[in-house]
């Protein structure tokens, strides 16, 4: 019963992290249409800016906080320095085609993802470096019984579900969100309402890097911080999105909570090596069976 | 008055503008007539700054709207209904309508709720299911939101493309009333696309005759009406 108790608390608390993942992600691609791969480069970019903080022997809610910033104008900028830019050229010839329109900026978030990820070796020198968390990660006893999560699986799964729904909270209930909303679902419509849509596509880019700013602290304290340590919670965190659509908001956070207990599940009742089988096999099952993903309404585009 | 001059806008071979000028006066009801094809679309598509012009101005109230972005236009008081009942169907009716009044929340913030309220008396239709998804809306009833959604931004001339495409004729007649009350009254200027020309030329007090990209004719309302050779000759009846 304990190790039961301790894979489906620690699957939630991994499920939460990679769900705040999957947000960021659904955010850039409803707003933008692309898959934004350089999203845990940002991450893992602010992680290195708060370690150095934290390094200094400043809090560690400052360097939290710096660390969403330095998150969500990293997303801006590249949006603004980047997206736009590439957006602009599409009277060019190799933009024409709408295949090539669609695939560029793919392209240029993975070599935005070369650039941070190299940055981040020449200016920290690559060190692997410890994160510490906000909480204690030990095993946590009441009275004298152990329990079966610590501190901060519970850290984690209150934290995220706060922000899943402060971010559900402002998509639905506001101005912003309504013109994000709007913005997502038909741009033309959205443009002759006189909303700014350009200025809105950079607001998802901002959330979206805090979202992933945050999933980075709060992985970090297990995995430290490298240039490449965010790289798995990435492909976790797009597969979440496949499983439960990539349109759907709810769906992928759903994906990332099956996702996460299904790799706690494997690691402590079957073996870690098997953990990539595991997900393998619920992504192929989903591409057979619900291409679309298992919550997307609507068709699957054609690749 | 909204001023056309030399506009020429390339698009697929068929829908293009060549060197179209005219004018829409203040208050009154223009329509710009025409077959399929003759490029009443791509007029109000480039008038809303959603097509860039090849040369030519377009000017509303004395500024120059060309290279203005289509947001900008629109909160400059110029606002389209595009073709096909354009709303959002993922979104609720309510919030279909509170989109296009978004941008003038800060600046007047209880006009905007005013304006709401204005929109749900012209249509009463819409506001029995406010909080429905206006997927669940017929025909019709998404014309009138999309409408909605273009006045509700208070707009001081309207663009409209073909509001009667697809629709009953008794929806038709009720539309279109609303919209001759609104210029009646309200003084709303009011560019009206039709391919329907009696309907159009019935309500309007001017009427512009294009065919496959040039003006053929720019004449009151009445006189087009009357002439039955040149209706004929480009509309076929």
């Amino acid at each position: 019963m304990q190790t039961f108790l301790t894979a489906l608390f620690t699957g939630t608390s991994h499920g939460a992290i990679y769900a705040l993942v999957a947000l960021g992600l659904v955010l850039v691609w409803r707003g933008a249409g692309l898959i934004n791969f350089a999203q845990m480069g940002q991450a893992m970019f602010s992680a290195y800016i708060a370690s150095t903080i934290i390094n200094h022997h400043i809090n560690y809610w400052w360097a939290f906080i710096v660390a969403i910033i330095a998150g969500g104008a990293l997303g801006g900028a590249i949006d603004v320095l980047v997206i736009r830019p590439l957006k602009k050229k599409s009277g060019s010839s190799i933009l024409s085609s709408p295949s090539m329109r669609d695939a560029i900026p793919v392209i240029a978030s993975l070599g935005i993802l070369g650039i941070l990820q190299s940055a981040a070796g020449m200016i920290w020198a690559g060190e692997e470096r410890g994160f510490p968390a906000p909480v204690s990660t030990l095993g946590l006893s009441i009275g004298k019984r152990a329990m079966p999560f610590t501190r901060f699986d519970i850290f984690v799964i209150v934290l995220i579900w706060l922000i899943l729904i402060a971010t559900t909270l402002l998509l639905n209930k506001t101005s912003v969100g309504l013109a994000m909303r709007a913005s997502a679902l038909n741009m033309e419509v959205a443009r002759l309402s006189g909303i700014r849509t350009r200025s809105i596509r950079t607001l998802g880019w901002i959330l979206s890097g805090s979202l992933a700013s945050v999933a980075g602290l709060m992985v970090a304290p297990a995995t430290n911080v490298s240039p490449n340590s965010l790289d798995l919670l990435m492909i976790i965190g797009f597969t979440a999105c496949v499983i439960g659509g990539l349109n759907s908001l709810w769906g992928s956070v759903t994906g990332a909570f099956i996702l996460g207990l299904t790799i706690s599940f494997i690691n402590i009742y079957d073996a870690p090596g098997d953990v990539f089988l595991g997900i393998f096999a619920i992504l192929i099952a989903v591409m057979i069976f619900r291409p679309s993903g298992l919550f997307a309404k609507g068709k699957a585009r054609n690749v | 008055m909204l001023k056309i001059e030399n506009l020429t806008v390339n698009f697929d071979a068929n829908s293009a503008l060549d060197n179209v000028s005219f004018s829409a006066e203040v208050g009154k009801i223009t329509t710009v007539i025409g077959a399929n094809g003759a490029g009443k679309s791509t007029l109000l598509r480039t008038i809303s700054g959603l097509k860039a012009p090849k040369s030519g101005s377009i000017t509303w109230r004395d500024s120059e709207l060309v290279g203005m972005r289509p947001e900008a236009i629109v909160r400059a008081g110029v606002a389209l209904v595009p073709e096909g009942h354009a709303v959002i169907p993922e979104l609720t009716i309510d919030e279909n309508i509170r989109m296009g009044a978004l941008f003038r929340l800060r600046k007047a913030k209880s006009d905007v709720t005013t304006a709401i309220a204005e929109m749900y008396e012209l249509f009463p239709q819409l506001a029995d299911r406010r909080k429905a998804p206006s997927s669940t809306l017929s025909g019709g009833e998404r014309q009138m939101l999309a409408i909605a959604r273009a006045l509700v931004s208070r707009p001081e001339i309207l663009l409209l493309d073909e509001p009667s495409l697809g629709l009953a004729p008794l929806i038709v007649k009720q539309i279109i009333g609303i919209i001759e009350e609104l210029c009646r009254k309200s003084g709303l200027t009011v560019l009206l696309v039709e391919q329907n020309a009696n309907t159009a030329l019935d309500v309007a007090d001017h009427g512009v005759l294009l065919a496959l990209g040039k003006v053929v004719a720019d004449r009151p309302a009445k006189d087009l009406r009357a002439d039955v050779s040149l209706r004929e000759a480009y509309l076929g009846y």
